[in-house]
């Protein structure tokens, strides 16, 4: 009696909360989710190398790599997929104009592409540029910028050899950090660029606690390893599954990478937890650097992710340091590339642009398992990569 | 459930003896006839409390019902889109009332009540805004765009003033007035599920989460207060059968709360019996 009575009312009530519901809102939403794949294939091929880098959080920005200075960057016109109802627009001096696909627009210079969201409260601008990378040999850690977040954090940049500096090269996870708002300055995030170097300024990779939030998610989340690497991070993946949101690799490779050398110092945390923040006292962290030579098709990129890595099929060499220990002083290493998969360097592959590098630094090596030491701190200076 | 109906009517006894007038208590004496178990009260001089307190125009009533409800918002906002569940759990209510009349018609009401407020609600949410600040120093916030469930559970002791009006067939009766309401605990709890969250405000970025908990006990406000309005049906000589609307006027949560961006308000419609001494 009692639960048909309840279940009557739940029943009454369910509706008299639906018939409350009201019209919904229009979507506040204003991002350019992709260069429209259809456009890549038609205008982009053989032009266009890898997949668009996208930078939603603000400034927003789209980066188009190509292979060599091209005069077909002169005019281009670009298709991108917006958010559901939104407006695309074009930014023409400084005045924004609706978005028309059949004009071409001159990309020696970046353009800015405006969305206008479905409820007209909010607009986004997204800096679209096309721009040869350059093949990396070295990077001194001097030159970073900051993101403009409620919480600032640091990306780094890469000097290039014609002196311009380069922000879609090197990713970390600090963005993914950022979610859990644990970082009051931004040298409280695990990566970040300070002085005490080897010679002037170093990367400084610290394993950081990922606070309440990090415990909260399934499966939780409890550390956040510093990291660095070539590649693209993903956050719209960094909570789903993390090991995908780290894209490694980009085709900026110069030749037959022969050795990576660099100078580095490192201090474990004191206790090791695993990923559900259990002290394994056993353990004991290591930190991890090592660069990557994998194949790629020029036509369809596929990045490596945390998952494969070390592992896939495609990998050529890789160059590691298979026992970091744990050198209080700057401490200079070299390591070899070498032979993965019985597979050789082939020129007339690098000509078509069929391989991609990475080089991957974590202060924690099972950081993207979520397995290490809170306050494990690895320094890397002036790393190189030498090809033959 | 024994303990709370002695406890409730003890507590109860205690006010109406007060509200009957202090300097006229007498001595305890073993006459009784009522319900309760006199050894158990003996010694209170409750018993002759309410004889005296139905002497001077107070009567008293003992009660218990069920309470069903949600804390919700006023209106509901855009962003929810849909309720996929709402269990408004087993919610009890005892109550202690303590009645006197000043005309044949206008009287007032006082009681002292224990009572649960819950509810299980699962809902489609669109841009709803959250920002959640933990004790560590983690603070995320954003438009989340998916599933949310929430469990609220809470007990309350609550002091209801009335006025109370009698119809011209004396069966019937109806009151209004505030009631005030003092938690004792409660949890606020719950998890999102497969969706997005938009951080860290609109022009920010989409990030799926998969299942991530939420717990926000510690935040529910302590005081709350409302109004009640309902009637009562006298079905035998002692015997009332009540009916109530509580409609809770200041959230669950303090108003500087911004977690939820709207407030929750505890609206409860309530159905019982109680016995008339």
């Amino acid at each position: 009696m009692t639960i048909k009575l309840i279940s009557a009312l739940a029943a009454s009530s369910l509706l008299l909360f639906s018939s409350c519901i009201r019209e919904e809102a229009l979507s506040p939403e204003c991002d350019i989710t992709s260069v429209s794949q259809e456009w890549l294939n038609s205008k982009g091929a053989g032009l266009i190398l890898g997949t668009p880098v996208i930078k939603q959080a603000t400034p927003a920005s789209i980066t188009l790599f190509i292979n060599k200075k091209d005069d077909r960057v002169k005019a281009l016109n670009p298709q991108f997929t917006i958010s559901a109802g939104a407006t695309l627009l074009y930014k023409d001096n400084n005045t924004r104009v609706p978005f028309d696909s059949a004009a071409y627009h001159d990309f020696s210079e970046s353009q800015t592409y405006s969305v206008r969201s479905a409820d007209g409260h909010f607009t986004k601008d997204y800096v679209v540029s096309f721009e040869v990378p350059q093949p990396l040999d070295s990077c001194d850690f001097e030159d970073f910028a900051y993101n403009n977040n409620r919480h600032q954090y640091m990306t780094l940049l890469q000097r290039q050899e014609d002196g311009s500096v380069n922000s879609n090269i090197w990713s970390s996870g600090n963005a993914g950090y950022n979610l859990t708002g644990m970082a009051a300055s931004p040298t409280d995030f695990p990566t970040s660029f300070v002085s005490g170097g080897h010679k002037g300024l170093a990367a400084k990779l610290v394993t950081r606690s990922t606070g309440t939030f990090g415990m909260l998610t399934r499966p939780p989340m409890p550390i956040a390893a510093g990291n660095l690497f070539i590649g693209t991070f993903n956050l719209n993946k960094a909570m789903l599954a993390p090991l995908e949101a780290t894209r490694f690799g980009l085709q900026i490779v110069k030749g037959e990478p022969l050795k990576l050398s660099g100078w580095y110092k490192y201090k474990a945390g004191a206790e090791f937890t695993d990923r559900n923040k259990t002290v394994d006292a056993s353990r004991r962290d290591t930190a991890d650097i090592y660069a990557v030579l994998f194949e790629v098709d020029p036509d369809n990129f596929q990045s490596l992710n945390g998952a494969n890595v070390l592992s896939s099929e495609r990998i050529v060499s890789i160059a590691r340091i298979a026992n970091p220990g744990e050198p209080s002083t700057w401490t200079y290493f070299e390591e070899p590339f070498r032979p993965m998969n019985g597979k050789t360097f082939d020129t007339a592959r690098l000509k078509h642009n069929g391989y991609a590098i990475s080089v991957v630094m974590t202060s924690s090596r099972l950081g993207a398992y979520f397995e290490g030491a809170v306050g494990s701190t690895l320094w890397v200076d002036d790393i190189k990569v030498t090809y033959k | 459930m024994k303990i709370f109906l002695i406890t409730i009517i003890s507590l109860m006894m205690g006010v109406s003896a007060q509200a009957a007038d202090a300097t006229t208590w007498l001595e305890p004496t073993e006459t009784t006839g009522n319900a309760v178990r006199p050894d158990t009260i003996r010694d209170s001089s409750n018993d002759r409390n309410i004889i005296l307190a139905a002497l001077k125009g107070w009567q008293v009533a003992v009660g218990a019902g069920l309470e069903l409800g949600g804390a919700s918002p006023v209106p509901i906002p855009r962003s929810i889109r849909q309720i996929n569940s709402f269990n408004p759990l087993l919610n009890l209510y005892l109550e202690g009332t303590a009645y006197k009349s000043f005309t044949p018609r206008w009287g007032m009401a006082l009681g002292l009540r224990f009572e649960t407020k819950g509810m299980k609600t699962n809902a489609n949410v669109k841009n709803y805004h959250m920002a959640i600040i933990e004790d560590d120093g983690g603070h995320m916030e954003g438009g989340w765009n998916g599933p949310v469930i929430t469990k609220y559970r809470a007990t309350y002791i609550t002091v209801p003033v009335l006025a109370t009006y009698t119809f011209s067939n004396p069966r019937w009766m109806v009151s209004a007035g505030p009631y005030f309401s003092l938690m004792l605990n409660g949890d606020f709890d719950g998890y999102v599920h497969d969706g997005y969250i938009r951080t860290p405000d609109e022009l920010g970025e989409n990030v799926n989460v998969t299942h991530a908990t939420y717990d926000f006990s510690n935040n529910l406000r302590k005081f709350q207060w409302g109004l009640q309005i309902g009637g009562s049906f006298r079905a035998y000589k002692h015997l009332y059968v009540n009916a109530n609307l509580d409609w809770g006027l200041n959230g669950i949560f303090p108003s500087d709360f911004n977690t939820i961006s709207f407030a929750l308000y505890p609206i409860y419609g309530t159905l019982g019996f109680s016995y008339l001494f």
